[in-house]
């Protein structure tokens, strides 16, 4: 084996996989081809929107500084690779009577829009977040809530994730080096968390919590999806 | 009257005085700022162990966050210890191997400084709140050309000494660190290029970042500490390679095995799915290569058990060979199709990366390292019981953070999918073995600090002034394992 021979060799062996692997779904993926609704099928006939509100850019930003992905994924997977489809609440939720249509189904390839980076995560020492936003939503209606809207509901959690009765076993680091304690005049800030602060002063989320707030609830299964990319299993075609 | 082989005894004994001195320095700089990295990446170890179980644990400064120390953990794992423990056991081996003393030893240091100014930069990064997020990319972006061009006026000459090299032989130790100095840059510039500056899909962008983990596991580590075995497993015994067909079958089954794992990560995800599926059977074919190297280690090593029970260096070797076999069989039952539902999102996966990095890559490292010291210091170990210390504690403390990672994983990995029961049952199921975790962490950590001291004392040049290697057994210096008479001819696959 010359060296010539052991370089061309090597250059086979790992330029092959890195081509295949790496390079071609990279530029194919660059531009993915838009969705549409069918007349025959949807009953409607435009292209599928995918559609996100909030601060992503930043709010991903302290997601990924902070090291959420380590315990949170951000991946519904189809069922010939796991059960979250099954799992209540992450997927979407059945028909009820807030909405009458099924909104659960696995993540697609639009879902990460406005990300640089989908952050898939790595353990589920937490739960799923795609459909944090939907949860958080029903949540604030619950009985032992701690707060009546999503915003205060997700400080609240983000500052203390024991304090309440339904989540006293989490594991979840507390995140309040991220917020702020000022002074608390006349009625108080209208985002301040209910904790105690030292010497009349008061607790309110600094602008990175409310970015990663504001980027949580954006996570959403509630739209209606075409039904050429829609793999739920009780899907049907409009009538 | 000397003969014309004692002349050539002596020359050759020369040759490798001077190449050793010539390498002090920079390998010295190497393994003893990368054992030091390696006691700070330890101690985020044990404290982001520990607060997966007990939350509470040094709670409030946002520096010492979970997720911050998690990814710094690792980050130093890899790019603090792993690489510089690799770039010293790649210049001192290629320069041996090759015969060639190094004379670019300044610009190999001010690289070296600036590899470590990377890592300082990116550990303080990590953890004052400038993560990029990607997992062992999380250094801060300005960090990682730095890292590229340290790294290029670091290893370069090693390749150049191979090049010119005297004598024509290849042993199997170069093939495998001439493919770990080629693979590095490309999964490094590529890897990076994709997830930092290229403008694509979110996911795909995931992908990448998962194939480059594991490239770093088995095309960069791997190949180092394979090197590393396969000097030292012949020159310690004192007999040639086992089989060279093997040793070259092994080789050219990790290249082409190696480079298809990855994207497993990624199952379910939306990517074409072929990606993900094709990285968890290359994981599982890794199994091929992890045999073929055990199985011609082991051999090698065959009939010397005397030498292994009194050699540092072939003792950490056999414990790194045992630890790569064990990973190709972990790989294959982690990552089954039906396994993988349940293990691809629970702590398994860091159970795998632990026993790549440590049980396999690190204990290959420690051996090479108590080989190379005392030759470059011409001091021998101080003490028989710190190194005793050192491989016992190491050697526990790995095999329990794995099995515990694994089997804690895949008990919650099954709560997972038991989609029915409420969530809690999953979040709290992998409380014991996380506690077993944090304990295995804290027994690294001990075995590691006994290391650090020993290397330091070395680097103060106090090591023991004989001619006697430090062994491991009582009045084993007569029949010492290292010598008189080292001959690095004993591995030539070809002449």
């Amino acid at each position: 084996m010359t060296f010539k021979t052991f370089t061309l060799a090597l250059i086979a062996s790992f330029g092959f996989p890195w081509l295949m692997l790496v390079v071609v779904p990279f530029a194919k993926m660059r531009n993915v081809k838009a969705a549409y609704f069918t007349e025959a099928e949807d009953g409607r006939d435009d292209v599928y929107v995918p559609r996100r509100s909030g601060r992503i850019t930043d709010g991903a930003a302290v997601y990924a500084a902070n090291g959420c992905y380590v315990c949170h994924t951000q991946v519904i997977r189809p069922s010939f690779a796991g059960s979250d489809l099954g799992r209540p609440g992450w997927a979407g939720f059945p028909p009820d009577q807030d909405k009458p249509v099924d909104t659960r189904r696995e993540t697609s390839v639009y879902d990460y829009v406005g990300e640089k980076f989908a952050q898939i995560g790595l353990m589920r020492n937490g739960p799923d977040l795609s459909n944090f936003g939907g949860r958080v939503e029903r949540y604030i209606k619950g009985e032992h809530t701690p707060a009546t809207s999503p915003e205060d509901w997700v400080y609240f959690h983000l500052y203390s994730p024991r304090a309440k009765k339904e989540t006293y076993w989490s594991t979840c680091p507390s995140q309040r080096h991220l917020f702020e304690i000022v002074d608390d005049y006349g009625q108080g800030h209208e985002d301040a968390v209910p904790f105690d602060a030292p010497g009349g002063k008061q607790i309110i989320p600094s602008d990175e919590i409310r970015a990663l707030a504001s980027y949580l609830l954006s996570m959403k299964k509630d739209d209606a999806v075409p039904y050429a990319i829609n793999f739920s299993r009780d899907k049907k075609k409009a009538e | 009257m000397a003969t014309d082989s004692d002349i050539a005894y002596q020359q050759d004994s020369e040759l490798r005085t001077s190449i050793d001195r010539s390498l002090r320095h920079p390998v010295m700089f190497f393994f003893t700022s990368g054992a030091t990295w390696l006691a700070v990446s330890l101690v985020l170890g044990f404290i982001a162990s520990a607060k997966s179980h007990a939350p509470g644990f040094l709670d409030g400064a946002g520096w010492l966050s979970y997720g911050r120390v998690y990814a710094a953990h690792l980050n130093l794992l890899v790019y603090g210890w792993g690489c510089q423990a690799a770039f010293g056991l790649v210049i001192w081996l290629m320069a041996r191997l090759s015969r060639k003393e190094c004379r670019n030893v300044g610009i190999i240091l001010t690289a070296g400084h600036l590899w470590n100014l990377g890592v300082t930069l990116g550990f303080l990064g990590i953890l004052f709140g400038y993560s990029t997020g990607r997992p062992w990319m999380e250094f801060p972006v300005a960090v990682w050309p730095m890292l590229l061009v340290s790294y290029v006026f670091i290893v370069v000459w090693s390749f150049v000494q191979f090049r010119c090299r005297e004598g024509g032989q290849v042993y199997v130790a170069q093939i495998y660190l001439l493919a770990a100095i080629f693979w590095f840059p490309w999964v490094f510039l590529t890897s990076h290029l994709f997830v930092f500056v290229f403008d694509g899909h979110p996911v795909m962008a995931a992908g990448v970042n998962a194939w480059y983990k594991s490239a770093m596991m088995l095309l960069f580590f791997a190949p180092v500490a394979l090197g590393v075995a396969y000097y030292l497993a012949p020159k310690v015994t004192g007999r040639p390679v086992y089989s060279y067909a093997l040793a070259l079958f092994g080789f050219w089954a990790l290249a082409v095995i190696g480079p298809w794992a990855g994207m497993q990560k990624l199952a379910g995800a939306p990517l074409p799915q072929f990606m993900a599926y094709t990285g968890a059977a290359a994981t599982v074919l890794v199994l091929i290569p992890a045999m073929a190297v055990g199985v011609n280690i082991i051999m090698t090593i065959r009939g010397h058990e005397d030498a292994m029970a009194a050699s540092p260096s072939l003792r950490f070797t056999m414990a790194g060979i045992v630890g790569f076999v064990t990973l190709g069989v972990t790989g294959l039952f982690l990552h089954l199709p039906g396994m993988m539902k349940s293990t691809q999102f629970s702590p398994t996966g860091y159970g795998y990366e632990i026993l790549a990095l440590y049980g396999f890559f690190s204990m290959c490292a420690f051996a090479g390292i108590y080989f190379i010291v005392p030759r470059i210091t011409r001091r021998e170990w101080l003490s028989r019981r710190f190194i005793r210390w050192h491989f016992w504690l190491s050697v526990y403390g790995v095999c329990t953070v794995v099995v515990c990672s694994i089997m804690g994983g895949l008990l919650q990995g099954q709560a997972q999918e038991a989609y029915k029961m409420p969530w809690m049952d999953a979040a709290t199921r992998g409380y014991a073995y996380n506690l077993g975790t944090t304990v295995a962490w804290g027994f690294i950590l001990f075995g590691s600090v006994f290391f650090l001291m020993h290397l330091l004392l070395m680097w103060a040049r106090l090591g023991r002034r004989s001619q006697h290697p430090t062994l491991l057994k009582a009045g084993a210096h007569a029949a010492s394992p290292h010598g008189p008479d080292e001959l690095d001819e004993l591995q030539a696959v070809e002449s």
